[in-house]
């Protein structure tokens, strides 16, 4: 095996798996994540009275900065004047790196509290990653970190193996799209992936839409000081506090973000068999209470909005420029070999966690059947644990940073001092 | 992408003992100390198909483990204007229920490609994840799938 075998077998390796809804890190070999850190952070521009609440937030080493950041739920969520909220990622890549390794320093002090020179890293990325950007991140944790090994994996493919498959399709449903990544023989086939942008975000915009057009006032907890008990539709009573700070628009927006978000996981679910208003009024209604009070049952709506994940044609003014679900995996199939194709739909991998929406799996079988030949074997693979489904990447990253005979595989500090962030390509593809 | 884990010498002796000689029927594999591959249990000619499932799939009186297995499975075959005739083809099945712990799904399914690549010669690959998978019906279908009419 090549030269760069990292010592010892008590590694303490730390797996860190970067999604468009939070950051999960945490040690190999544990079964869920020490922390899930949001992928937005709050900035304040100037370095004025911040001086209160030091305990929250990571103090800047360099008061040279003009710019305080906020991380963490706890710092995140407290309303503070001109906090304006960012996020670091783009289409599942890093795209403002300083913003990334803040987050990384407070990961670091606050959840893993301990240096980042005595652990290996593990990393998850999107399929879709570039090279560029994968290089760039080598460099960073080798130069800045000063991390002793390293090791980059694309997301799907950990997937793939922590559901016992090395061959099989993942489909992909996050916050931000929906993708399907054929992998075989634990690689994957860049030229099959499929990409839609309906995804958890999307729905909780046709939530939004939802509530507005109900008027329904989504009131965020924060300016919430008191409320009291109404009846079904009836107004809301609940009294505004007091001394809120003017707040930006982006803060405010995330908070109300938080709240449909909440709602939509709690009152959503995917029909089984496409939209139909007859069918679905005979289901029992859901209630959902808002944290200001005002409650009442939700119908046919909350099959109406998930439907557009499967059927965006369903979408207003959207029209069929989207791929529903169904669609995304049949299309990545079809770009893959026509040898391949009986053993990707045999291994339809379902992770991610808008996937959780109940009936999503079951909804994708219904589809997929109806779009691949009858005599083509079609099994829907999801691990049945929300936790499992949510954190599933990070789980199979933990166990592989973990195993005994993975310690060749890493790129040790001394290759990439000989080789250079070109290592990645050569040792992690 | 792959875990590292390394096929032993004995895995290969033990194959060609199966392609060349016919000495066996079966192979199982699984992984010691999840670093090397190793030879669990092999049969003779005379092993059924169902005392190899039986083998891979049952371990300590439960069906909770992954394994990966070799079977020289015999079927007959006939090409257009041809006589009927037998046919040996070499599988390897790596065999991960849906039930078995993460970590053991995890541990099999990344080191399945260094066994592919150790043992050169095996006329399929099947990926099992059920009983449905692993049938001989099924296996047989994946086997037939790649030989001329």
């Amino acid at each position: 095996m090549s030269g760069g075998v990292y010592g010892g077998d008590e590694v303490g390796a730390l797996v860190f798996d970067i999604g468009h809804y939070a950051l999960r890190a945490g040690y190999a070999g544990e079964d869920s994540p020490k922390a899930q850190i949001p992928s937005v952070v709050g900035v304040l521009e100037k370095a004025a009275s911040v001086e209160m609440m030091d305990v929250d937030r990571i103090k800047e080493a360099a008061p040279a900065s003009e710019k305080k950041y906020f991380i963490d739920t706890v710092a995140l969520n407290v309303a503070k004047q001109d906090l304006e909220i960012v996020g670091y990622l783009k289409d599942g890549m890093i795209e403002d790196w300083d913003v990334f390794e803040k987050i990384l320093n407070y990961t670091y002090a606050k959840c893993i509290k301990s240096e980042s020179e005595f652990h290996p890293v593990l990393m998850s990325e999107a399929p879709w990653n570039t090279r560029a950007k994968r290089e760039k991140l080598t460099e960073i944790m080798f130069e800045k970190y000063n991390v002793p090994a390293f090791y980059l994996v694309k997301n799907a493919v950990l997937a793939a193996f922590a559901n016992g498959r090395s061959t099989g399709i993942v489909v992909d449903s996050g916050a931000t799209h929906t993708s399907a990544v054929p992998v075989y023989d634990g690689y994957v086939l860049s030229q099959g992936i499929v990409k839609s942008p309906l995804g958890g975000d999307f729905l909780t915009m046709q939530c939004k839409q939802l509530l507005e057009s109900k008027d329904i006032e989504v009131v965020p907890p924060y300016m919430i000081a008191a409320k009291e008990a109404v009846k079904d539709f009836e107004k809301p009573k609940w009294t505004r506090k007091s001394n809120l700070p003017e707040v930006t628009k982006s803060w405010h927006n995330y908070m109300m973000k938080e709240v449909i978000r909440d709602f939509q996981s709690s009152v959503l679910q995917v029909a089984d068999a496409p939209y139909d208003e007859d069918a679905v009024s005979t289901i029992p209604m859901v209630h959902y209470e808002f944290p200001n009070g005002y409650h009442q049952d939700f119908g046919c709506e909350r099959f109406k909005i998930p439907e557009a994940l499967f059927d965006p044609s369903s979408i207003k003014g959207v029209g069929n420029t989207m791929l529903g679900v169904g669609h995304v995996v049949t299309t990545s199939v079809g770009m893959c070999d026509i040898d391949l194709r009986p053993s990707l739909y045999g291994n339809v991998i379902v992770t991610g966690g808008n996937s959780l929406l109940l009936g999503f799996s079951d909804r994708l079988n219904r589809d997929l059947s109806a779009k691949t030949p009858q005599s083509m074997r079609l099994k829907i693979i999801s691990a049945s644990g929300s936790g499992e489904r949510r954190f599933g990447a990070w789980i199979g990253g933990s166990i592989l940073a973990s195993l005994g005979s993975f310690q060749q595989m890493w790129i040790s500090k001394q290759e990439y001092e000989e080789g250079g962030k070109t290592q990645v390509e050569r040792k992690c593809p | 992408m792959a875990s590292g884990v390394t096929v032993t010498d004995a895995c290969k002796q033990v194959f060609e003992k199966i392609k060349t000689k016919k000495d066996y029927r079966y192979v199982v594999f699984y992984i010691k100390d999840e670093k090397f591959i190793d030879v669990e249990s092999t049969g003779d000619r005379e092993s059924s198909y169902e005392s190899f499932l039986e083998k891979l799939k049952i371990v300590n009186g439960a069906e909770k483990e992954c394994r990966y297995g070799l079977f020289d499975f015999e079927y007959t075959h006939q090409c257009q204007g041809t006589q009927e005739g037998k046919k040996e083809k070499l599988f390897l099945m790596s065999w991960c229920p849906d039930d078995a712990k993460v970590k053991k799904k995890m541990l099999y399914s990344s080191s399945f490609d260094a066994l592919k690549k150790a043992l050169v010669g095996v006329a399929k690959y099947i990926q099992a994840t059920d009983h449905s998978e692993a049938s001989p019906e099924a296996v047989e279908e994946k086997l037939r799938s790649t030989d001329r009419m």
